[in-house]
């Protein structure tokens, strides 16, 4: 029988309590696991590692040594009864202790790694407890969400509690509960493996749905990190769109992709389904668009999926002039919100002609557009939107316009008074800028469109234009003006001072623009020659 | 060609300052002598072009330094907007900043190998913050690899991970969308078809389902002869240029499917109706809005000519859809001075990326004016026939905004809108193609083959007067289709080949 060790353990003794307990606060797990293995060995063992080899013993610890190998169960049998017998004498006589325990020599790195890349045998003892008590905690967690999985599919099949003999029912607190475990399960995940569950995966709500994950081929061009949350998101939509899933939560997952990207189309027109299928109010979806529009002002989409949105719901209203009338005032002053951001947004703009024909808000009407739109001039005469703006409305009314007439071509139909009315509209704004192209733009549209010659405004052309080719007293107060001037002449046959205003034009007015208007008099010369 | 050899001897490079004087008579005279005697005009150039004559170095006409001479003192948003655009171009438009380098005619050099490695990056991996990119991804790589062709950088490299992802993109139902998953869209598809004919090859070719491209369009094919831009998306005149780029390109039959909503208005094919949708477009302005009755737009004239001179030949199509000379005074009205370059609309800001947008629609105007001449292989030996008018616009404008605004100036490299936003892939693009179609004189001829197109184009280089260096010059591009030069005959001779899909 191997002798009893009286030396071991002297050192321990020696400590006090207090010092064990720091040691084993700040001691790492693999330093724990090497102590305690050290504790089944005999010191020589220790000391021949750490020295690197037999040699550099004592030679009473390198017989100690050899009789501690030899007295391992498995060489033992080997020995005769004999050879034991000296072995155990040699043994007594060297008096060195002989510990053998069944532990294997601890690896620094058996504990694996954690979510940082860092080696858990690296941890202190403390924070290795802490560990395993989140594992036990997410074990809990999983057994209490198989168990909420169960009832809820016995639920579904209608099946008797035996223990109560009731009808399993899952209620509001159980779908509560289980959130909240999911959400615990989640941070502990996330803590424990660096793994993360997004919200959808951690809802319960959408446990029947399999997400469709985005897998880019190797090496696919502008291939972007996605965000995890977007990353998830976009799995679950792209699962509800394949079953051609329309539901609230479908909405709820729209509105958060759109969250993070307005600019994509196909969610856009996805949500647009829902909100069909679901029979959505109006107002509802008018009011969460409206914040959407005003954080994104940009966005072409949002204004697509409002013009959607009107064509839907425009029959319903239709019968109503009272409704039609309120909801063109509400868009109306959404829009002047959003034009306060951006005065010439074209999406807006283009919404705002769609809307006005849509619902007849023609400059004659009670709730027409034309008084907004002469206060977006006055604000800013050269908002060349605005005065496209004007120009539809007067010249696209159906009450007195023709239908089909090009806007580059003369509507007999609309009436003289307005033409009239037009052409001192847009006198009146030149006045203010006459370098302004706008309002001189808008002057020869609405002089084609009423069929007049542009020389019926030579007097008022002129105002801007004087001694035109005479180099000491030539006044230009409009590069615009004197364009017009020139087609006026042209328009009258007195070919030579057309010519000379666009010469003028392209040695001094406008510079810029000389290859065209040396286009213009060769044209002239040629079709005189 | 002789005049290119004796321009790339001048190539020089001069850090300049600011010159009172103007060149406005030379200028004048330039173009009085252009209408008279062409002949002249080489031994001009090429005379301007030698050293020895040039002298140490050219002032910058005032007319891109100073501000224009009628300027009327009501202040209004657009004036003030207008305001702080000159106080950033003119500093770099007078070649003022002293750590840019000019060359001798106060211009910057185009950093061309800056621009290659910023567009090499926009289709790299691209981090957290491009998700607003999501749905977009298509148009990234038409961008980057159109910019990189023009630039004479290598886009074969990125064949394989191309057809990969588009592969990955293409939807059963035909089409490409933004990215996997995602709808189907005339514009994405019309980014990814292009970017597969820019790379070329059959493998490349391939990738496109052909049948179910032709039944998606035809599902998107309007009573009204418009297009949508993806099923439920909106109408409008982008739709119109996409869907005749990729019938055009890819030889997709006209006939509608049976199921197309057109069919049942009694539409006879794909293209029936579409130039009257684009007419409607027209607005009083002269310009063309995105759908009728909104307001005209530099990008959407472009879509509207672009569309034109897909469906029949330039000077027969445009006279009879559009009023031309409104359109062209009102085109013409889209470049400023001092800037030079393009805005999009009346009264707006200039936009390098107008460049393109408003620098393309110049050669589809000028072949709507005259027939085309015979292809270049019936004139004769190597003479340029140089047409009567080299530009309704000024050239040097548009070259001097985007070499000193248009470029990025830092290492970062890439193309901006103005100098004080900042480049990305859409400007890199844009302004690049509108300086190769500023550099270069593009001309309607003949198709040699009817069933190409219904036009092709002559391209000489344009150096009347020589304000960058040959070596900045670019590589031609298609004014219709927007890829470089050649691609489009390319993929129309492979698809021609294969009858039916």
């Amino acid at each position: 029988m191997p002798p009893k060790n009286n030396k071991g353990g002297a050192k321990a003794k020696d400590s006090s309590a207090k010092q064990e307990n720091d040691v084993v606060k700040t001691q790492t797990v693999f330093e724990r696991a090497q102590a305690a293995y050290d504790l089944t060995r005999p010191p020589y063992d220790k000391e021949r590692e750490e020295l690197g080899g037999l040699h550099a013993l004592s030679t009473v610890e390198k017989t100690a040594y050899a009789n501690w190998f030899c007295t391992a169960p498995d060489e033992l049998a080997f020995l005769s009864k004999k050879a034991q017998k000296e072995l155990w004498k040699q043994v007594n006589e060297t008096n060195r202790p002989l510990r053998r325990g069944q532990i294997d020599k601890p690896k620094p790195d058996q504990w694996g790694k954690d979510k940082l890349g860092r080696n858990i045998g690296d941890y202190t003892v403390q924070q290795y407890e802490q560990r395993i008590e989140k594992q036990g905690q997410l074990t809990c967690l999983k057994a209490l969400g198989r168990s909420f999985a169960s009832k809820r599919l016995y639920a579904s099949k209608g099946l008797v509690d035996s223990s109560t003999g009731e009808v399993y029912k899952l209620t509001e607190e159980d779908i509560k509960a289980e959130k909240q475990h999911r959400k615990e399960m989640a941070a502990l995940k996330k803590d424990l493996y660096g793994e993360k569950m997004g919200p959808y995966s951690t809802d319960p709500e959408w446990d029947d749905v399999v997400p469709v994950p985005q897998m880019e081929p190797e090496g696919a061009l502008a291939a972007i990190a996605y965000p995890e949350d977007y990353a998830e998101s976009m799995s679950y939509l792209r699962a509800v769109m394949a079953a051609n899933e329309y539901s609230p939560r479908c909405l709820k997952l729209t509105e958060h992709i759109i969250s993070m990207n307005p600019a994509h189309y196909t969610v856009w027109l996805y949500r647009f389904a829902n909100i069909q299928h679901l029979d959505i109010p109006l107002l509802d979806e008018i009011e969460w668009l409206n914040g959407v529009a005003l954080d994104y002002l940009k966005n072409y989409q949002i204004w697509h999926h409002r013009q959607l949105l009107l064509e839907h719901y425009y029959p319903t209203i239709a019968g109503s002039p009272d409704e039609v009338k309120r909801f063109a005032r509400s868009e109306r002053a959404f829009i002047m919100e959003m034009f306060a951001e951006d005065a010439k947004n074209y999406h807006v703009w283009s919404y705002r002609q769609h809307l006005t024909r849509k619902l007849g808000m023609w400059e004659n009407e009670e709730h027409g557009e034309l008084d907004s739109i002469e206060g977006m001039i006055n604000d800013d005469v050269r908002n060349n939107s605005a005065w496209s703006h004007r120009f539809f409305l007067v010249f696209s009314n159906p009450r007195y316009s023709t239908p089909d007439s090009h806007a580059t071509e003369a509507d007999p139909k609309v009436p003289a008074d307005i033409i009239d009315r037009e052409i001192k509209y847009a006198q009146a704004k030149i006045k203010l800028a006459p370098q302004n192209q706008s309002p001189w733009n808008y002057l020869r549209g609405v002089l084609v469109k009423g069929g007049r010659e542009l020389g019926s405004v030579q007097a008022f052309v002129e105002m801007y234009v004087q001694n035109i080719g005479n180099e000491e007293t030539e006044q230009v107060h409009s590069s615009h003006a004197l364009e017009q001037l020139a087609d006026i002449y042209e328009e009258a046959g007195d070919k030579e001072k057309a010519d000379l205003c666009w010469k003028r034009l392209g040695e001094k007015w406008d510079r810029i623009r000389l290859g065209y208007w040396e286009w213009k008099r060769r044209s002239l010369k040629a079709a005189s020659s | 060609m002789p005049v290119t050899t004796s321009l790339a001897r001048a190539r020089r490079k001069v850090v300049f300052k600011r010159t009172p004087t103007t060149l406005s008579s030379a200028r004048m005279a330039t173009m009085e002598n252009r209408a008279t005697d062409i002949a002249v005009d080489e031994e001009v150039v090429s005379h301007l072009a030698d050293p020895s004559v040039r002298g140490s170095r050219l002032p910058i006409d005032a007319l891109y330094t100073s501000e224009p001479p009628i300027i009327d003192p009501l202040v209004t948003a657009t004036s003030t907007a207008q305001d702080r655009t000159l106080d950033q171009c003119l500093p770099l438009l007078k070649a003022a900043d002293s750590n840019i380098e000019y060359n001798a005619n106060g211009a910057p050099r185009l950093h061309r190998e800056r621009h290659i490695k910023y567009l090499e990056t926009t289709i790299g991996n691209l981090p957290a913050p491009y998700v607003g990119a999501d749905a977009s991804r298509p148009w990234c790589i038409y961008w980057a690899l159109n910019a990189l062709s023009l630039l004479g950088a290598d886009v074969s490299k990125f064949r394989e991970s191309l057809i990969a992802t588009a592969t990955h993109m293409q939807n059963k139902t035909g089409g490409f969308g933004g990215g996997f998953g995602q709808t189907s869209h005339l514009a994405t598809t019309y980014a990814m078809v292009l970017s597969l004919v820019i790379v070329g090859g059959e493998s490349a070719y391939e990738v496109i389902d052909r049948r179910a491209m032709w039944k998606w369009l035809s599902s998107l094919k309007q009573p009204d002869g418009g297009f949508q831009m993806s099923l439920g998306g909106e109408v409008d005149v982008r739709g119109a240029y996409c869907a005749a780029v990729i019938i055009s390109l890819l030889n997709i039959p006209l006939n509608l499917s049976s199921d197309s909503p057109a069919s049942a208005a009694g539409l006879a094919d794909l293209y029936t109706g579409l130039a009257g949708y684009v007419q409607r477009c027209q607005t009083f302005e002269g310009g063309i809005s995105a759908k009728p009755d909104a307001e005209a737009h530099g990008a959407y004239a472009f879509c509207a000519l672009g569309c034109l001179a897909i469906l029949d030949a330039p000077h027969r199509i445009i006279p009879r859809t559009l009023n031309v000379p409104r359109l062209i005074s009102w085109l013409s009205s889209r470049q400023y001075a001092p800037e030079g370059g393009f805005s999009g609309r009346t009264n707006k800001l200039v936009d390098g990326c107008y460049s393109h947008w408003v620098g393309a629609c110049w050669p589809l105007i000028q072949a709507s004016l005259q027939a085309p001449s015979q292809p270049a292989h019936d004139s004769g030996p190597q003479r340029e026939s140089i047409p009567e008018f080299l530009s309704f616009y000024d050239r040097e404008g548009l070259i001097r905004y985007i070499m000193s605004c248009g470029q990025d100036h830092s290492s970062k490299g890439g193309m901006r809108d103005k100098p004080s936003h900042r480049s990305d892939a859409y400007h890199t693009c844009y302004v690049l193609s509108g300086l190769t179609s500023a550099q270069h004189v593009v001309s309607a001829v003949l198709a040699e083959d009817e069933y190409v197109a219904n036009m092709a184009w002559k391209v000489s280089p344009y150096s009347d007067p020589q304000l960058f260096d040959e070596q900045d010059r670019l590589n031609p591009t298609d004014p219709v289709y927007a890829i470089p030069q050649g691609k489009r005959e390319e993929v129309m001779t492979y698809f021609l080949s294969k009858p039916g899909f």
